[in-house]
């Protein structure tokens, strides 16, 4: 066994060599504007949103559950913020009150998810389908519709800045990480995935355990939409649209399972970071319109499927060495 | 088949007329697909009932591309100060929230319930027509904003679109010296008025020698979407010296990434087209370079006085041989002229 520990193992680190690769070939066919700090910290920024919002949904994926909500909440809690901070006069202190006020509607709105889930036993697609659209509705009736401006003052600007967003993503993401791999609270949230009856039969409290993840997905969504209002310096009932889309595309592309009970942060990032560095290439290599969704798509099949593959392998050894051992 | 005998009937009719010489002079726009033909008219059936708005109760249908838009938003609001006085006409917006699927949808809902005029953003001119001929042939008459219906009807009411790609062209032109390297966000590519825009920028750049256009990304007409294309754009092109934006959200994105990456203030010439309040608000603390602003809430004023014109004339969309047109005043909003745009026409 000893010299099986030795072996480079491809499989543990195939989402690193994917990664690794695409640098590569992207440095190659662009060498002068792509490896350069500016270029690389626009690839983070234009993934931190999603990668901040997968930190915290990937609890939800791992419960086996899915929030079509993210973007309309996400929106919300923009528009939140933005009304708060211009109805205090752009103030410091509008800020401060700005982010708790979003932080609140997503902690609240993670709660009547989780709420609805556990206590009345509706599948978490249809609570998040329809609250999807009470979120939107609350933000047009706030907004009346409109887009809500707001330049200053520079505390609200600089949290969407390149290098903040960035440094939140990694510790909401490394954050996230312990949450899951270290703790209690993450390996019940695996249990209750992988089979809710058996976590419950071992004395898990399966309802507070569905409820708590909840709650951190609202909180990371929310989040999302204060960095994204920071970012694009407005809110608007529609700000955000698209976002439950790749929030779920990062972690299935990074091996979330959407059964539940498989997938790992730094898979869920490894998706988003993929995501973002596909289409700055396409970007940089100046791919009309017209084809980048093409180009995409392959890639993103090419890559999904190298790295399955290697965790299939991975997989088969394991069982003929518990073969071997029999 | 009855229908079909009598459009031909027509049709020979109209020929005849033709060939014996009183031929409608008629001006071709690029865009322009006329599926009558030449000088003919649709000669359709129309079940018009003539009213008269301003006594008996109408009701208008807005149907909005995306309601969540400034644009689409000061057009409402347009329609509503037009026939806020009568209390007799009652106006209902729809949200096809960028599906034209969804408005295919709403322009049947809209039939149904017997709407005596449909103001209408097509998302999808060709997807649409149909539902317009629907319209029409009910006896509503149906007036377009800025996205045409590939098929004949009672009017469109638009901004310019390659003019203004012309006009921020030339301007921008001549804000970097005639020279040097340019980029082109762009919307989503097929629809009309983009490609449009799109076509009088390059057609007019086309006559600077030097000045090239290196580079053009779709963001789709969002801000944050722009943000990431032009922060690709500086890594490629370092000497780029003017970007132009189909519209002005994705304008206000370019200028945003290009502050943050230190280039801000006007070192990259910047554009954009609609003339939305933030855009205008950017021109004035040099922000942008510029655009060109169009007053959306007349422009759907103009569009219900049409709707309720339609309604309580005897005409018919059948009489008529192309789509008439009303074209918004463009105006080329920098910071010398933007101070001209008064502020109560701010949308």
């Amino acid at each position: 066994m000893s010299g099986e520990k030795k072996t480079f193992s491809v499989s543990k680190y195939s989402k690193l060599i994917i990664l690794a690769v695409f640098i590569l070939a992207l440095s190659i066919l662009r060498p002068k504007a792509f490896l350069t700090v500016g270029n690389i910290s626009n690839v983070l920024w234009s993934v931190s949103v999603i990668g901040i919002m997968v930190s915290g949904t990937i609890y939800v994926f791992l419960l086996g559950g899915i929030d079509l909500s993210i973007e309309t909440l996400c929106g919300l809690t923009a528009v939140v913020i933005v009304e708060v901070v211009t109805h205090m006069g752009n103030s410091v202190g509008g800020v401060i009150v700005g982010i708790l006020a979003a932080l609140g509607v997503g902690a609240l709105a993670g709660l009547l998810h989780g709420f609805v889930i556990t206590k009345f036993k509706v599948p978490a697609f249809l609570v998040t389908f329809a609250t999807q659209s009470v979120f939107l509705g609350l933000s047009m009736i706030i907004t009346n519709n409109k887009i809500v401006s707001c330049t200053k003052p520079k505390l609200f600007t600089m949290i969407g800045s390149t290098w903040v967003s960035i440094i939140l993503m990694v510790i909401i993401a490394a954050f996230s990480w312990f949450l899951l791999s270290r703790t209690v609270f993450g390996r019940r949230t695996y249990a209750v995935g992988g089979n809710a009856t058996a976590a419950e039969i071992s004395g898990i409290n399966v309802a507070k355990n569905t409820i708590l993840c909840y709650v951190i997905s609202g909180l990371t969504t929310a989040i999302g939409g204060i960095v994204l209002a920071s970012m694009t310096q407005q809110a608007m009932a529609s700000t955000g649209s698209g976002y439950t889309n790749d929030v779920i595309t990062a972690g299935v592309i990074g091996g979330v399972s959407l059964l539940g009970g498989q997938g790992t942060v730094q898979g869920a990032i490894f998706g988003a970071v993929l995501m973002g560095l596909l289409n700055n290439g396409l970007n940089l290599m100046s791919v009309p319109s017209t084809q980048a969704g093409l180009v995409k798509g392959i890639v993103i099949i090419v890559a999904v499927a190298f790295d399955a593959m290697q965790h299939a392998d991975q997989s088969r050894k394991k069982v003929r060495k518990v073969v071997k051992k029999a | 088949m009855k229908k079909r005998i009598l459009t031909l009937a027509l049709t020979a009719v109209m020929a005849i007329g033709l060939l014996s010489g009183c031929t409608l002079q008629k001006t071709v726009r690029v865009d322009k697909h006329s599926p009558a033909g030449e000088g003919t008219a649709v000669g359709g059936v129309s079940n018009k009932v003539k009213v008269d708005p301003y006594t008996e109760d109408v009701k208008i249908a807005y149907i909005a591309h995306d309601l969540s838009t400034p644009n689409n938003q000061a057009w409402l609001e347009g329609i509503e100060r037009e026939t806020s006085s009568w209390s007799n006409i009652t106006v209902q917006s729809f949200n096809a929230e960028s599906s034209a699927e969804t408005q295919v949808q709403l322009m049947a809902d809209a039939i149904n319930q017997k709407f005596n005029a449909i103001i209408v953003q097509c998302s999808d001119g060709t997807a649409l027509a149909p539902s317009v001929e629907q319209a029409e042939e009910a006896g509503i008459p149906v007036i377009t904003l800025n996205l045409d219906a590939d098929t004949v009807h009672s009017a469109l009411v638009m901004a310019p679109d390659y003019d203004a790609g012309r006009m921020a062209a030339d301007k921008m032109a001549e804000q970097i010296g005639e020279n040097g390297n340019i980029a082109i966000i762009q919307g989503v590519p097929g629809l009309h008025r983009t490609d449009n825009l799109e076509k009088g920028f390059r057609d007019t750049i086309a006559n600077y020698p030097n000045i090239k256009i290196v580079d053009a990304q779709s963001a789709s007409f969002e801000k944050e979407k722009a943000m990431t294309v032009m922060n690709s754009f500086l890594q490629s092109h370092p000497d780029l010296k003017g970007v132009f934006a189909i519209n002005d959200a994705m304008a206000e994105g370019a200028a945003l990434a290009a502050e943050s990456a230190g280039k801000g203030g006007g070192q990259i010439c910047i554009w954009g087209a609609d003339g939305e309040k933030d855009a205008l608000e950017m021109i004035e603390n040099g922000q942008l370079s510029g655009t060109i602003y169009t007053n959306s809430w007349d422009q759907g004023s103009t569009a219900a006085k049409i709707a309720l014109l339609m309604m309580s004339s005897e005409y018919s969309y059948n009489v008529l041989t192309e789509t008439p047109e009303v074209i918004m005043e463009p105006v080329v909003a920098t910071k010398d002229t933007v101070g001209t745009i008064d502020e109560k026409d701010r949308w």
